[in-house]
Order: C-alpha cells, then sequence, then structure tokens
C-alpha cells in the first residue's frame, strides 16, 4: 500500500500544529465555536451529543496492522475501548475530548493517518472497491488513481468552502462494490485497445434527503486529465451550487436543475482552459504512487477447490467452517489465494461496524500473519483480509473465532447496514442501532438466514443517510414527529451495477413495530418466492404492493409519510 | 480602516498601511456620493455608473478600484472585466461570511482566466483560519476583520511547508523518482 515520503509526512504533521494551535484558540475562547466549527469539521471533529467525535480517514479503506494497532490503543487511551467502521470505509470515536484531539491527530501522523477532509463542505476521503488490486473481476487496480487523486484533494485551496459536502468514489471492476453511482462524481476506470487508462465521469449522484443516482458526462476521460475536469466540474459547482438551503446545496440539485447536459456543457467550457495545462497528472507522479502498489510476494500454489478447502478443518468444525468459506471468502485474482471478509456484525451485540481495542489488535496480528499486514474497511462496515491463501484459511477461521469475527452472515439480512443514529449523533431523528440490534435477534438463525440468501438491510436514523438506506434492498429511515421517533420502510433498493433507489412503502412505523414488520415483509418473500430468486429479484417481480398489504393489514393506524416531518 | 496585510508573491507577509477604503453601496444608496480618496467599489456599481464623466477624473488619478461580491459571475462579464483592468489600480473579492467558498473561485478566475497581476485584496469577513488557502488561490492583500490578532494572522503564511496542488504561488511539491 501507499507509504509516505517526506512531503506527505511533513504536509500531515504541518497540519497536526495548524489544528493544535486552533484548538488553543478555540479553548482560550479567540476563535468563536461558529468560526471553529468547519476548522474542526474538516479535521474530522464533530460535536456530538454526549462528547466529541473524532473520523479518522482511512483513503479507499486501506490501511495495515500498524495502523490498525495505533487505532486500537487511541481507542483505549483516549475513547471507550471501541471504535466505529463507517459507511464511508472510515474510522470514528465517539467518546473523545476536545483537548486530546491534537494529541490524537500527532499519534496518528506518526502511522501516516489523519483525519483530514472526512467531514465539512469539502472534497471528502475518496472511497473505492475494498477488493481492488486482489478481485477476480478486476479490469483495472484502481488504488493509484485513488491515491493520486487523494493527494491532490488534500488541502486544495480553491474547493474548502464548497456550497457542501463533495465525495468521489472509484471502480475499476465488473461488479460495482463501490456505489460509485451515489457520489457526487463517481469513476469507472478502463483501459481502452490501446491500453490506455481512461475513466468515465459520473456526477450528481447522492443519496440525503433528495436520492439521485449520477448519470455519466464525461466518457473515456485519459487519467492524466482526471485533475484538470474535476477542477472543472468542482469550479462550477462552487460557483454555482446553490447555498441558501443546505438540503439543496448538493452537486445533484445543481446538475438537476441545470439538467446534465448543461452541466456538462458548462464544465467543458472550463475544462477546454485546464485540459493539458500544468495541474495534468504526469507519468513521474503515476510512478511515485504506483510504485506501492504492486502484488505482494504471493507464494506459487495451486487453486484449491472448496472440498479441498474444508478437509483442512477438524471435522467438528467443518459445517461452520464450510458455511463461512461460502459467506465470508470471496474469490481471488492468484490461483491458492482468497480474500476473507471479517463479520463486524454480531446478532444483537453490537452497533454494526463496531470493534474492540482487543479485536483491532487481534486483527493487527490476524492481517501480518496471514496477510501481508494489510486489512481493508468496506462501506458495508466489515473488514477484509485481501489476501489470504487458502492453505492457511481454516487457520485464520479458528484465530478469527476466538475473536467473535468469523460469523457467516456476509450478506445477508443480518449484515446491516447502520449509522451511529441517535444514540450518538446529533444530527439523527431516531436510533439505528437498537433497530439493527433487534432485527439481528429476530433472525438469528443461521439455518434461517441462508435459505433466505442474499438481501441487504441499511438503517440511516436521519435524511442524511448515512446508513444508506435509499440502496438498501430493504431500507429503514428513522424519522421525528413531535418528538417521537418513527421508521419509514423502503423496499427496492440496490447497490452494484443495477443500483437503485428504494420505494417508500407507506406510512411509518414505531420502533418497537419493527421486527414484526421486517417478519412480515420476509413471510411475503418466502410465500411467494420462485425457486432461487433472489429477494430484491422478487421485490422488481412482484412490485411492493403484496408486501405493502401484509405489513399494514394489521396496521390501520400508522402515520402517513406527510404527516411525518423529515427534519 | 481594517488592518491590512500584503503577502506579495515573491516576498514575505507583512502589516502595511491600508490607504483603500472599500464603499458598499447597498441598495437605494447608490446614488450616495463615492467617499473621497482611494475608494474599492462594487462592480456592479461600477457597471452602472463607474463609466460616468464626474469619476473619470477619479479613474485618471487611480483613485478608483473594484470589489466583486460571491454572486458576481465574471465569466460572463468578460468584456466589461477586460476593460476595467486597464484603469483599476487594484481588485478585492468579498466574503460577506468566511465560509462562504465563491470569492475563491472568483480569485483563481481573475488570475488564471484575465491573467490579473495587481493587488487583490479579500475584505470582508476575512479571519486567521482561512488565510493560508486565501493566500495560495491567488490573494496577495488581505484586510483582516478588525478583531483578528495580526501577529497570529502573519504566521499562518509560513505555516505550512509543502502543497499538494499547483496554485498561483508555486508548483505542488513531488518528491522527484528515478524512472524505473
Amino acid at each position: 500500500m501507499y507509504k509516505y515520503d517526506e512531503i506527505d509526512q511533513r504536509l500531515v504533521d504541518d497540519r497536526v500544529t495548524q489544528f493544535r494551535d486552533q484548538v488553543k484558540r478555540r479553548i482560550a475562547d479567540d476563535l468563536s465555536e461558529e468560526e471553529f466549527r468547519p476548522l474542526r469539521l474538516q479535521n474530522g471533529l464533530y460535536l456530538q451529543r454526549h462528547a466529541y467525535m473524532l473520523r479518522v480517514a482511512i483513503p479507499y479503506g486501506l490501511f495495515n496492522s500498524a495502523q490498525m494497532r495505533v487505532l486500537g490503543h487511541i481507542a483505549k487511551k483516549y475513547d471507550r475501548g471501541y471504535g466505529h467502521f463507517t459507511t464511508r470505509q472510515n474510522i470514528q470515536y465517539n467518546w473523545l475530548n476536545l483537548e486530546d484531539t491534537p494529541d490524537i491527530l500527532a499519534e496518528l501522523a506518526k502511522v501516516q493517518m489523519h483525519a483530514i477532509q472526512t467531514s465539512g463542505n469539502c472534497i471528502r476521503n475518496i472511497t473505492s472497491d475494498p477488493f481492488a488490486g486482489v478481485a477476480g473481476d478486476e479490469v483495472v487496480d484502481p488504488r493509484a488513481v485513488c491515491e493520486l487523486l487523494r493527494q491532490w484533494s488534500t488541502l486544495h485551496p480553491e474547493f474548502a468552502y464548497l456550497p457542501r459536502k463533495f465525495k468521489i468514489a472509484v471502480s475499476a471492476s465488473q461488479e460495482d462494490r463501490a456505489i460509485v453511482a451515489a457520489h457526487d462524481v463517481g469513476l469507472y476506470l478502463h483501459k481502452n485497445h490501446q491500453g490506455e487508462l481512461l475513466a468515465d465521469v459520473l456526477v450528481g449522484g447522492g443519496m440525503g434527503r433528495t436520492p439521485i443516482l449520477g448519470v455519466i458526462i464525461k466518457r473515456d476521460l485519459p487519467w492524466q486529465e482526471l485533475p484538470n475536469y474535476l477542477s472543472a466540474v468542482l469550479r462550477v459547482y462552487n460557483r454555482f451550487g446553490r447555498r441558501d438551503n443546505m438540503y439543496k446545496a448538493r452537486i445533484k440539485i445543481l446538475v438537476k436543475a441545470l439538467g446534465s447536459e448543461e452541466f456538462a456543457r458548462q464544465v467543458e467550457s472550463e475544462y477546454e482552459h485546464w485540459v493539458g495545462g500544468n495541474s495534468t497528472f504526469t507519468e513521474a507522479e503515476w510512478q511515485r504512487v504506483a510504485q506501492h502498489f504492486t502484488k505482494p510476494a504471493y507464494q506459487t500454489a495451486s487453486a484449491l477447490t472448496t472440498q479441498q478447502v474444508i478437509q483442512l478443518a477438524d471435522e467438528i468444525d467443518q459445517k461452520a467452517f464450510a458455511r463461512w468459506l461460502e459467506r465470508n471468502v470471496k474469490a481471488h485474482q492468484v490461483p491458492g489465494y482468497a480474500s476473507v471478509v471479517l463479520s463486524l456484525k454480531p446478532h444483537g451485540t453490537v452497533a454494526p461496524g463496531d470493534v474492540t481495542t482487543d479485536q483491532m489488535l487481534a486483527i493487527a496480528d490476524l492481517a501480518d500473519t496471514y496477510s501481508f499486514g494489510e486489512i481493508r474497511a468496506t462501506h458495508e462496515q466489515n473488514l477484509v483480509l485481501a489476501d489470504v491463501a487458502q492453505a492457511n484459511l481454516y487457520s485464520l477461521w479458528k484465530d478469527a473465532k476466538t475473536q467473535g469475527l468469523v460469523l457467516p452472515n456476509i450478506g445477508y439480512l443480518t449484515d446491516i447496514i447502520a449509522c451511529p443514529g441517535g444514540d450518538f449523533c446529533s444530527l439523527a431523528n431516531a436510533k439505528s442501532i437498537p433497530i439493527a440490534n433487534a432485527i439481528q435477534k429476530r433472525f438469528d438463525d443461521l439455518d434461517y438466514l441462508h435459505d433466505l440468501g442474499d438481501i441487504s438491510l441499511n438503517i440511516s436514523g436521519c435524511m442524511n443517510s448515512c446508513g444508506h438506506h435509499h440502496v438498501g434492498n430493504i431500507g429503514i429511515l428513522g424519522v421525528d414527529k413531535d418528538g417521537e421517533e418513527w421508521y419509514q420502510v423502503t423496499l427496492g433498493g440496490e447497490q452494484g451495477n443495477k443500483a437503485s433507489i428504494g420505494k417508500v412503502i407507506g406510512p411509518s412505523f414505531y420502533a418497537e413495530d419493527m421486527p414484526d414488520v421486517i417478519s412480515q415483509v420476509i413471510d411475503v418473500f418466502v410465500e411467494q418466492r420462485e425457486p432461487e430468486e433472489k429477494f430484491i429479484e422478487a421485490v422488481r417481480r412482484l412490485g411492493i404492493a403484496p408486501f405493502k398489504e401484509r405489513v399494514y393489514q394489521d396496521r390501520p393506524n400508522r402515520k402517513t409519510a406527510s404527516e411525518v416531518s423529515h427534519g | 480602516m481594517a488592518k491590512l496585510i500584503r503577502f506579495p508573491k515573491t516576498g514575505s507577509a507583512q502589516l502595511v498601511p491600508n490607504d483603500w477604503q472599500v464603499f458598499r453601496a447597498t441598495e437605494g444608496e447608490e446614488s450616495a456620493a463615492l467617499p473621497q480618496g482611494h475608494v474599492i467599489v462594487p462592480f456592479s456599481w461600477w457597471l452602472t455608473r463607474g463609466s460616468k464623466e464626474q469619476h473619470q477624473a477619479r479613474v485618471q488619478k487611480d483613485e478608483i478600484g473594484v470589489w466583486f461580491a460571491p454572486e458576481d459571475d465574471v465569466l460572463a462579464h468578460g468584456e466589461a472585466i477586460s476593460a476595467g483592468l486597464k484603469v483599476w489600480p487594484i481588485l478585492a473579492v468579498d466574503f460577506p461570511i468566511f465560509r462562504d467558498g465563491r470569492g475563491y473561485s472568483t480569485a483563481a478566475l481573475l488570475r488564471e482566466r484575465f491573467s490579473w497581476e495587481g493587488e487583490l485584496r479579500a475584505i470582508g469577513d476575512v479571519l486567521i483560519d482561512q488565510l493560508l488557502p486565501l493566500a495560495r488561490i491567488g490573494f496577495d492583500s488581505f484586510a483582516i476583520r478588525n478583531d483578528q490578532h495580526p501577529d497570529v494572522a502573519l504566521a499562518q503564511f509560513n505555516s505550512v511547508a509543502y502543497v499538494f496542488q499547483n496554485d498561483w504561488r508555486r508548483e505542488r511539491s513531488q518528491k522527484q523518482v528515478s524512472p524505473v
């Protein structure tokens, strides 16, 4: 993975010094909270319900064991012994003191980490495929482009005070695992017949209150031109994006207002002044960065069949191990290797994505022992060990099992994506974690989950949609009405190549209704399912009507969507 | 008058006397008399009144500069601006609130697209913690808000060693690697 040179290191060190001074001035009240706010946000620091929350950047989800150990250490020393992996492939801490944050950033800087632009109205941490560089269906390795864009976007002088946040996602495989179309800018990378690396640029996607999927406005842009074209996109947005209403300030609203063709035309007329200019990425830059994304020292091994891998396990473990192989182990480019997803979704006991310090330290050891010391965070809030020899899978499984990280529920109904919700977040209208936990407990039956197959369930505690509920097969959105927490359900959302936005099935529910509501939705699926049909396929085939009918038949008095404020 | 920092493209930042006052003709006051001395007028005011005969003497004496509001679309007024650049001794961009970032793009366009090499001043809600990006994007003059401490402000300009983007002052910092 990428390693800082002295320029990268000095840049984050300077940033720590700068922030230390800002915090000092804030504490002395030389800096007002209003004026400090964007500064702390651009360093990932939020003021939440109970304490400060710090979101640490994990650029495109890739980090290493040394960094994981420091993350674990920070959780123990400054927080309450755990951290939370987010849907942006980052990690956040919930219980910090403002005074400690410069020291925390200094500890992070020592292992080449930072919290720059993990929040605020600026270009956020760039996200990508957690299986980049190893996925069987990869077209090109997107990581060098991701890193070049990380550098280009870091402390950009023109785009630090945009109308609203700006998220970029990159994907370069057959299957889109980065929800590219749901980002302000999405990039699909590919190569042409001459072997040149090109990008298709999508713009105007986003979740939030107005979910929109982005559209391609530029095809086959040479990778060298990315800073030029993206600068043009951002300049048009910075100049003309709405600033009068924060709910209408994302680029998607501007693109929608202008129409994507007119928006593209304006970008093009700005881009004319940039193309081929001195911001163009150079071959030297590519080499400086790409040299860090070479393949690790794989052993030559022949591919094992699943049966052969299962035979590695003691007989007593074989059933559980086989199940884990099926759900949590993914195909790899290199024969004899596999990628392993560590589930951070135990049934009903912790917030989805939470890990304790002990687990973080253990995962760092697992990475060192089994996966060349590297770890990836997924937007589904799990972790990936990307380069595991098949021959070591059983040994890894046994080790990870001691930490409760081998629940074979990846992609199942209980692999719930959820924001921290009203338990922590000051933006939230409703809690997310108790809903996730209640549903996990209701469906705590691996045989049944196996029969149900792939179902994504995403929960957001408010319209900001950090839980990506719009693209969940089942989406749950917390809403507030007169101080009471209600939950709205959507069906039919999907990530991936057929990304789609779910449809609201009707009036909202009380928290205590939610496990029953989900059970009823699942019952309809089970009753009407065709052989081998996936949940999302059944929803597409049946429409939402039969689900709606079942869910509301005994609930005549639920709040209608229009009654419920989305504030 | 606001405290003023000059930070030329080459050279160091320092506190200097401010001899330009900003004329903020709000709606209904456009016809108010221009103050005497060096005055920076709103671009919108310039468009409607700047060419009036009565002001020509002062324009000739280099007494009238222009400031841009966040909503002024400089590209849509290319001709007026190109003509004005020949007579304006100073340009300014207003930040009614520090977190409105439109002025950064306005400044970048004045430097890049209109090739303005003269003084470009940030006015309005100009605070210590935005000085660095402002200086990078093209401002070389900063009328800091009255409560901002000049020494803390001056220290900002030397607070980072490297940058990751080309800006008005320098090329992006890159470690040189020998070709493979």
